[in-house]
């Protein structure tokens, strides 16, 4: 089987030759640039500086050379324009705070601050006031929530559709040049198209905005969510209708070629709850998820994938109902996320995209030991009559021991080996 | 006034900030926390009062049902702003001392890590409690809050981590606090955090809500 055979066979829960892994496809399911330079050390491959591909969790590159090294099944593309605004183009040198020299885009443009801080401009334009901070002792950059005085009176969801529009030329040539790779590759396909997202807490301070307007900061996002929903129902309802536009764009364009969509990254769990009630979910965000899903299916052969951190066991349901075909990232240790039951009552509806490690113990503080038994255990569960493909739980974090990988590594490998007997 | 101190707890618990807020909808044209508390006051009844008998008493209910996921994050952000109206009012008498507080806790997340919601929430429960909190926001560095601490002679400390990646830095806040200041409370919390590590770094309460540490603080001044 192909990596494109495989994965979609795995998609529609049916019997692959092993089970797929995905690094480095989507923002949720990369390595931080520190650990994917240790990687290439590990195989030999040639000392360079590691390309950024997403600022803003310091995520890097999976080259070529690692996609194989790695076995990896699943290559992604992105919004033209980062979490920061700028194009992936133009690379520069740039050294961490770590010691890393690394490749930017040409607009990753910074300055250090009173504390020696590291401050990131929204597209690039030291005119407008910083949209990223990264602390000296930090990995990667947050949002700095730039909140001008709510006046309820003035308050217009337009506001908060600035980053919501249709795509432009540019981004159409974009995945015009996307698909050369995607036609030549033998590895299956991610597309996130941006905008699909509704109401991420990452997204909402709009930190590739020079000049945000509306609501940016967080606690008043969630504290809309109840006190000025019709506010925030507009704003999802608009943007919903655009994505699905610029959807049967890019559908357009690439067609059938890629095979899975980005939809949403909104994380609704905390570590022992959620961020709503089930009954909230259902009346704020389910009636959106339905209708870009339902327009997916009924017009393209793509699946859909949901991430959603944390607690979510209770939401599943609705996940299934809203018509995701996939889950990320299956957070194993948060309350009730056990993969068994998982497996158990929503394992024939849903593909699960990770979980395959702890990474709050086991992986970034395990001996490689207990990495390789946790690894072997996840497998088995959740590979029983397909539907999962492999990844951690989120972005390998730049902590996480490269030993520790590369006993991952191997305990799939070595799953795998076994599973093919049977 | 038991009706008046009473209808503030309810504001308090359910997020009722003033008469103009649209939340929560069926209490929609109801006075809401300012003007009960300004009412309150006006009618003579002692700051004291308002903050032991209403306030507190919302929040404890806030801080429950949230910790049996009754209510969620949106909702306590709400109680809190409702709070924090009626102690607008409350102010001349905090800083003339009329009101006494249990004491002070110093908060912040800890260096290199910007998860804030929980570290809110915790901070926000505490003072409800009748507690003057110091929020020293995200990315608090240690020598930062032993500054704070020095500066406040008996505060307790609380710390907040959220990620793998920053637990490290928590060991060395606390570490550091307990060298410097012999005999000082450190609480800790967030994600990836719990008893064992507590135990380990040397810290003295663990909760994985905010509830546990009210209920912890209050044993400490009982
Ligand atoms: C919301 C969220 C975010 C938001 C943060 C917004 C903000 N301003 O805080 C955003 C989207 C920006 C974000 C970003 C990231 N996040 Co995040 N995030 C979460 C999420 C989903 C929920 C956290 C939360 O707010 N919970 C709600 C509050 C109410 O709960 P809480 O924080 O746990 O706090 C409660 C208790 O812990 C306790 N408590 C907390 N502090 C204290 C202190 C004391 C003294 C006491 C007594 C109690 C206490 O009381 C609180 C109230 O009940 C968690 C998932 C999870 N399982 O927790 C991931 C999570 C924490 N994030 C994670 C990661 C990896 C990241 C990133 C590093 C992503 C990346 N680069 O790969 C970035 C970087 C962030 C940064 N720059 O610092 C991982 C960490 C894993 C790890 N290895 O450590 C988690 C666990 C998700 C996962 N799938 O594994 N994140």
């Amino acid at each position: 089987m192909t990596s494109k055979e495989r994965i979609r066979a795995v998609l529609l829960h049916r019997k692959a030759d092993r089970t797929p892994l995905d690094f480095g496809a989507t923002t949720v399911t990369g390595i931080h640039i520190l650990v994917i330079e240790k990687l290439r050390e590990y195989y030999g491959f040639e000392k360079r500086p590691v390309k950024l591909t997403e600022p803003y969790q310091m995520l890097g590159e999976i080259d070529d050379e690692l996609l194989a090294a790695m076995n990896i099944d699943v290559i992604g593309f992105g919004p033209r324009l980062t979490m920061f605004g700028f194009p992936n183009e133009g690379w520069k040198e740039f050294r961490t705070f770590w010691g890393q020299e690394i490749l930017v885009p040409e607009k990753f443009i910074t300055t250090l601050d009173e504390n020696g801080d590291l401050l990131i401009y929204p597209q690039g334009d030291v005119s407008f006031s910083p949209s990223g901070k990264m602390p000296k002792s930090s990995y990667f950059f947050d949002a700095i929530i730039r909140q001008g005085p709510v006046d309820e009176e003035k308050l217009n969801p337009e506001d908060n559709l600035e980053e919501y529009g249709v795509l432009s030329d540019e981004d159409l040539q974009y995945w015009n040049k996307n698909l050369e790779i995607i036609k030549r590759t033998d590895k299956a396909v991610v597309a996130n198209i941006g905008g699909t997202g509704i109401g991420d807490i990452a997204l909402v301070p709009g930190t590739f905005l020079k000049q945000p307007k509306g609501i940016r900061d967080v606690a008043e996002w969630y504290m809309s969510t109840v006190m000025r929903p019709d506010y925030i129902r507009t704003i999802f309802e608009k943007q919903t209708d655009i994505a699905i536009k610029n959807l049967e764009t890019v559908f357009g364009i690439v067609g059938n070629e890629i095979d899975i969509l980005y939809v949403c990254g909104t994380d609704f769990g905390t570590q022992n709850s959620t961020f709503c009630s089930p009954e909230t979910f259902d009346e704020m965000w389910l009636p959106y998820y339905k209708k870009i899903n339902d327009w997916v299916h009924e017009n393209t052969g793509w699946k859909t994938f949901k991430h959603s951190c944390g607690a979510v066991e209770i939401l599943m349901d609705r996940f299934i109902r809203a018509g995701f075909d996939i889950i990320n990232p299956v957070q194993i240790n948060a309350r009730g996320m056990d993969t068994r039951v998982l497996k158990e009552k929503y394992g024939d509806k849903l593909v699960f995209w990770g979980g395959g490690v702890d990474t709050q113990k086991v992986l970034p503080f395990g001996e490689p030991e207990e990495v390789k038994n946790q690894v072997f255990e996840q497998c088995v569960i959740l590979s029983e009559g397909s539907g999962f493909v492999f990844n951690t739980v989120h972005n390998i974090q730049a902590n996480v021991p490269v030993e520790n990988v590369v006993a991952m590594l191997e305990a799939l490998k070595e799953f795998n080996k076994q599973a093919s007997h049977y | 006034m038991e009706q008046l101190l009473e209808q503030i707890a309810i504001c308090v618990e359910f997020g009722k900030i003033n008469k103009l807020a649209p939340y929560p909808p069926d209490m929609k044209g109801q006075d809401g926390a300012d003007e009960l508390t300004g009412k309150a006051l006006d009618q003579g009844i002692s700051a004291d009062d308002v903050l032991q008998k209403a306030l507190i008493k919302g929040m404890e209910k806030v801080g429950i049902k949230f910790r049996e996921n009754k209510i969620f994050v949106p909702q306590v952000l709400m109680s809190a702003k409702a709070m924090h109206t009626a102690m607008e009012h409350l102010k001349p008498s905090f800083q003339s001392g009329t009101i006494r507080r249990k004491g002070i806790f110093v908060i912040g997340t800890v260096a290199g890590d910007l998860h804030d919601i929980g570290k809110n929430l915790v901070s926000m429960m505490i003072e409800g409690n009748g507690w003057q909190v110091i929020d020293l926001g995200t990315d608090v560095k240690p020598e930062k809050f032993i500054e704070m601490a020095k500066a406040n002679p008996g505060c307790k400390v609380g710390l907040s981590a959220l990620l793998t990646t920053t637990m490290g830095n928590m060991e060395k806040t606390v570490k550091e606090l307990k060298e410097q200041i012999p005999g000082i409370i450190v609480l800790i919390g967030g994600a990836p955090v719990n008893d064992n590590f507590r135990e380990k770094i040397g810290a003295d309460f663990y909760s994985p809500d905010p509830q546990g540490a009210v209920e912890y603080l209050n044993k400490l001044v009982a």
